[in-house]
C-alpha cells in the first residue's frame, strides 16, 4: 500500500503540506478531496519525487519510494503534456519503455488502449491533431500503458464531458477491481461520491478527514434534511436546535443540522405548519461533509 | 532497468524524432548544398578565363598588353586555360574611345603607352585592370632598361616571374602548402555553427518539455540528470552525423574538383576535427541544457543562452587572432580556456602549432570542466524543471535541487 506520513512541505513562507498523513490500498480507490491550494498537487507529486518533502516519508509496501517503484505506478498530472509532434501509438510506446517495457510490449498495450478510447484508425496522427477530449484519453493512457501497481491522477475529471466522465469512472473502477491502488483528486464531490469507497479531505496543508464514505457519513455529527413545505418554513425550522447552514433554493430548504438534534415530532409539527411536499432525513453528503471540513 | 538503457531510450527518441522531421532533414540538405557550393563554385570560375578588352590609341600600348598577358599566365600549367586574354580595339581619338568606356564596350584605354583611362577607380573590376596593365607597362620599360645595358629583354619575363627564394618553414611543411590555413579556417567555422546549433537544438528541446508540461510526466519515471543526458546523447548522435558527412562530402567534392591539393586531410584532420566537436559540444550542451530548464516559454530560451552564445563567438575571435598568430599569447591563452579551447586548439591542431602537452593539457582540462559541468548543470536542470512562471533564477534552482 501507498503510506504518506507526516509530509512537510514549505515553498519560501507559503506551507504546502502541514503534516499530510494518509494511504491507499491495493484494489482501493481513494478520492482526495481538497479546496484549492490546500496541498493536493503537492502531495501528489511528492509520491514521485518531483518535490523533495523536508520531512515525513512517502513509502509503498513499507519501502521507501526510488525510481524503481515509480515506474510501476502511473501518473497523470494536473498540468497535462505530451510531445504535441510525436504520434500517439510512438508517443505512449515511448513512454512504456521508458518504464521498462518490452518493445513489443509497449507496442501492444498502447495498440490495446488506443483501441479501448475508439482511437485506433488515428494511432499515427500527432498528438497535436487531436481533439482536446481524445488528447485527454491519450494523456490517460500514457499513465496506464505499463499496467501500474498505483494509479496517481491529478484532477482526471476536469474538463471532461459526462460521457468521457463516464468512461473515466469505469476504466478507474476496473483499475481498482484488479487490485491496482488508485487516488484521485477531484472537485467533483458527486463523482466521488459515486465512485470511491475511501476519501481523505486535505485543508491547508494536513488531512481533516478521511476513512470510508460511509464510515464518515454515519459518524458525522450532522444530518441533512431537506424540506418543501406550502407555507412559512420559518417557525418551524426555528423549534429545531443545532442548525449549522440552511440554504433556500425556491422553496426547498436545505439544512445542515447537529446528529444529535431530537427530531420526534418534527414530521407532525410539520405536517400541521402546512401542505409538506417533500421531507428527507438523511446522513450528511460528501458535499455537507466536505463544507464542514474545509469551514 | 538501467540507467543506461533508459538513457538510450531517451537518446533514441531524439533520433528518431528530429532526425524525421523536416528540420533536420533540411538543415541537412542546405549545409551539403552549401559546402558544396563552397567547393565547386570557385573552382568553375577559378578555372576559367579572365577577359579584357583594352581600347588603343597611339602608339606603344601592343607591348604593354601583350607583357601583362605573358606575366600573369606565367604560372598556368601546360594543360589549363589561360588565366587572362587580353583583345585590343584601335580608336581614333579619345572622344570615341572614352564613349566606348562608359558604354562598357572596352574595360580601359590605353594612350600612348604612357596613360591608363577607365571609369573609375575603387572598383574591383577597374582595380584589377590598371594592375594588370600596371605590371605590363613596368615590365617593358624594364625591359627597355635591360636591352640598354645588353641583355636580351626575353629574360625580364622569366626573372618576374620565378620565385627565387627558397621557402622552408619550422612546422615543416611543405612550401606552398597554404592548404593548412583554410582548411584550420573552415574547420573552425563548420566546429562554431556545429557546437552553436546543435547546443541551441539542446536549449529548445529542454524548454520546450517545459513549455508542453509533458516534462512531469517523464520525471515521474526518469531521473533528471537521465533526461538531460539522453537528450544531449540523442542530438549529439545526429549532430556528428550531419557534421562528418558534411566534411566527407567536403573533402570527396574537393577531390574530384581538384580546387586544391590537400595533402593535409587525413584522417588525422578529421579525427581532429570530429573530437573537438565532441568536445565542444558536450561542453556547450550542458551548459544549454540547464539554460534551457530555467525558463518555461520558448520565446525566453534565446535570452537565457545569450551568455554562452557569447562565449562561443569570444571564442571564435580569438580563433581568428589564433589563425594569424598560432603562437601567440591569445591563442596560447584561448588553449588554456575550457570554453574556448574548442575552438582554438583545433585551428592550432590545424597549423601544426601547438605544443603535444598544451594539445593533450587542454583536453584533460575541457573533460575536467564538461564533468564539472554536468554536475552543477543537472542540479539547475533538476531544480528549475518544475518551477513554472517567470525566469527561474540559478540560486533558486539550484536551491530547489538541495532540498
Amino acid at each position: 500500500m501507498l503510506a504518506i506520513q507526516d509530509l512537510h512541505k514549505t515553498f519560501g513562507n507559503v506551507v504546502a503540506l502541514d503534516g499530510c498523513t494518509f494511504g491507499v490500498e491495493r484494489g482501493r480507490m481513494l478520492g482526495f478531496l481538497g479546496p484549492n491550494g490546500a496541498g493536493k498537487t503537492t502531495a501528489m507529486r511528492s509520491i514521485f519525487g518531483l518535490i523533495h518533502h523536508e520531512k515525513g516519508s512517502v513509502t509503498w509496501d513499507d519501502n521507501e519510494i526510488t525510481i524503481n517503484e515509480r515506474r510501476r505506478f502511473g501518473y497523470m498530472p494536473e498540468e497535462r503534456g505530451l510531445y504535441p509532434k510525436m504520434k500517439a501509438h510512438d508517443q505512449l510506446t515511448y513512454l512504456g519503455r521508458l518504464r521498462g517495457m518490452s518493445a513489443s510490449d509497449a507496442s501492444k498495450s498502447a495498440d490495446n488502449w488506443l483501441e479501448r478510447f475508439d482511437l485506433a484508425d488515428r494511432r499515427t496522427d500527432p498528438v497535436e491533431a487531436l481533439s482536446h477530449g481524445n488528447q485527454q484519453r491519450v494523456q490517460l493512457a500514457a499513465a496506464l500503458i505499463h499496467d501500474p501497481e498505483l494509479l496517481v491522477l491529478d484532477e482526471p475529471f476536469s474538463g471532461l464531458d459526462p460521457i468521457a466522465a463516464e468512461t473515466m469512472g469505469d476504466i478507474l473502477r476496473e483499475q481498482a477491481a484488479k487490485g491496482t491502488a488508485v487516488v484521485f483528486s477531484s472537485h467533483q464531490l458527486d463523482v466521488v461520491e459515486d465512485l470511491c469507497e475511501d476519501v481523505a479531505i486535505i485543508n491547508r496543508g494536513s488531512i481533516v478527514v478521511e476513512g470510508t464514505v460511509k464510515q464518515l457519513k454515519d459518524a458525522a455529527p450532522i444530518r441533512h434534511i431537506e424540506l418543501d413545505i406550502d407555507g412559512d418554513p420559518e417557525p418551524l425550522l426555528a423549534s429545531l436546535d443545532g442548525i449549522r447552514h440552511t440554504t433556500v433554493n425556491g422553496s426547498m430548504h436545505t439544512v445542515i443540522i447537529d446528529a444529535d438534534t431530537d427530531m420526534r415530532g418534527f414530521l407532525a409539527r410539520a405536517q400541521n405548519a402546512g401542505r409538506l411536499r417533500h421531507f428527507t432525513y438523511t446522513t450528511p453528503s460528501l458535499s455537507d461533509l466536505f463544507r464542514e471540513a474545509v469551514q | 532497468m538501467t540507467a543506461t538503457s533508459i538513457i538510450w531510450q531517451v537518446a533514441r527518441r531524439e533520433i528518431t524524432e528530429r532526425g524525421r522531421s523536416k528540420a533536420y532533414l533540411i538543415t541537412t540538405v542546405v549545409t551539403l548544398l552549401l559546402v558544396l557550393g563552397l567547393v565547386i563554385v570557385p573552382s568553375l570560375l577559378g578555372g576559367g578565363t579572365e577577359e579584357y578588352t583594352i581600347g588603343s590609341i597611339g602608339e606603344g600600348n601592343q607591348p604593354i598588353v601583350e607583357s601583362a598577358e605573358l606575366l600573369r599566365n606565367a604560372g598556368d600549367e601546360p594543360e589549363d586555360e589561360e588565366s587572362v586574354a587580353i583583345s585590343i580595339v584601335e580608336f581614333g581619338n579619345l572622344e570615341d574611345a572614352e564613349t566606348a568606356l562608359a558604354d562598357g564596350e572596352v574595360d580601359a584605354v590605353l594612350v600612348d603607352g604612357s596613360e591608363v583611362v577607365v571609369e573609375s577607380v575603387g572598383g574591383f573590376g577597374d582595380s584589377a585592370v590598371v594592375s594588370l596593365l600596371q605590371r605590363g607597362a613596368a615590365s617593358v620599360e624594364l625591359e627597355v632598361i635591360v636591352s640598354e645595358s645588353g641583355q636580351a629583354a626575353t629574360d625580364v619575363i622569366d626573372v618576374m616571374t620565378s620565385d627565387p627564394l627558397e621557402t622552408t618553414t619550422l612546422s615543416g611543411q611543405e612550401a606552398g602548402d597554404e592548404s593548412a590555413g583554410v582548411l584550420a579556417y573552415a574547420g573552425l567555422m563548420l566546429l562554431y555553427i556545429a557546437i552553436l546549433l546543435y547546443g541551441t537544438w539542446i536549449l529548445t528541446g529542454v524548454t520546450e518539455e517545459k513549455s508542453n508540461r509533458v516534462v512531469e510526466v517523464l520525471l515521474s519515471s526518469v531521473k533528471p540528470w537521465q533526461l538531460l543526458a539522453g537528450k544531449i546523447a540523442g542530438i549529439g548522435i545526429l549532430g556528428i552525423a550531419q557534421f562528418t558527412g558534411t566534411i566527407l562530402v567536403a573533402i570527396v567534392a574537393l577531390q574530384l574538383t581538384g580546387a586544391f591539393e590537400l595533402p593535409n586531410i587525413g584522417v588525422s584532420s578529421v579525427v581532429t576535427l570530429v573530437v573537438w566537436f565532441v568536445l565542444g559540444f558536450l561542453l556547450y550542451a550542458v551548459m544549454f541544457g540547464a539554460a534551457g530548464s530555467l525558463v518555461s516559454r520558448m520565446e525566453d530560451a534565446q535570452n537565457v543562452a545569450f551568455p554562452m552564445s557569447l562565449t562561443a563567438v569570444a571564442g571564435f575571435f580569438v580563433s581568428i587572432a589564433a589563425l594569424n598568430d598560432p603562437d601567440g599569447a591569445a591563442a596560447v591563452i584561448g588553449t588554456f580556456i575550457p570554453l574556448t579551447a574548442p575552438f582554438v586548439v583545433p585551428v592550432r591542431a590545424a597549423l601544426d602549432a601547438i605544443p603535444l602537452w598544451q594539445y593533450l593539457l587542454s583536453i584533460v582540462m575541457v573533460l575536467a570542466t564538461i564533468a564539472g559541468m554536468t554536475l552543477v548543470a543537472g542540479r539547475i536542470y533538476a531544480g528549475a524543471l518544475l518551477r513554472y512562471g517567470g525566469r527561474t533564477k540559478l540560486r533558486e534552482a539550484w536551491r530547489s535541487a538541495a532540498e
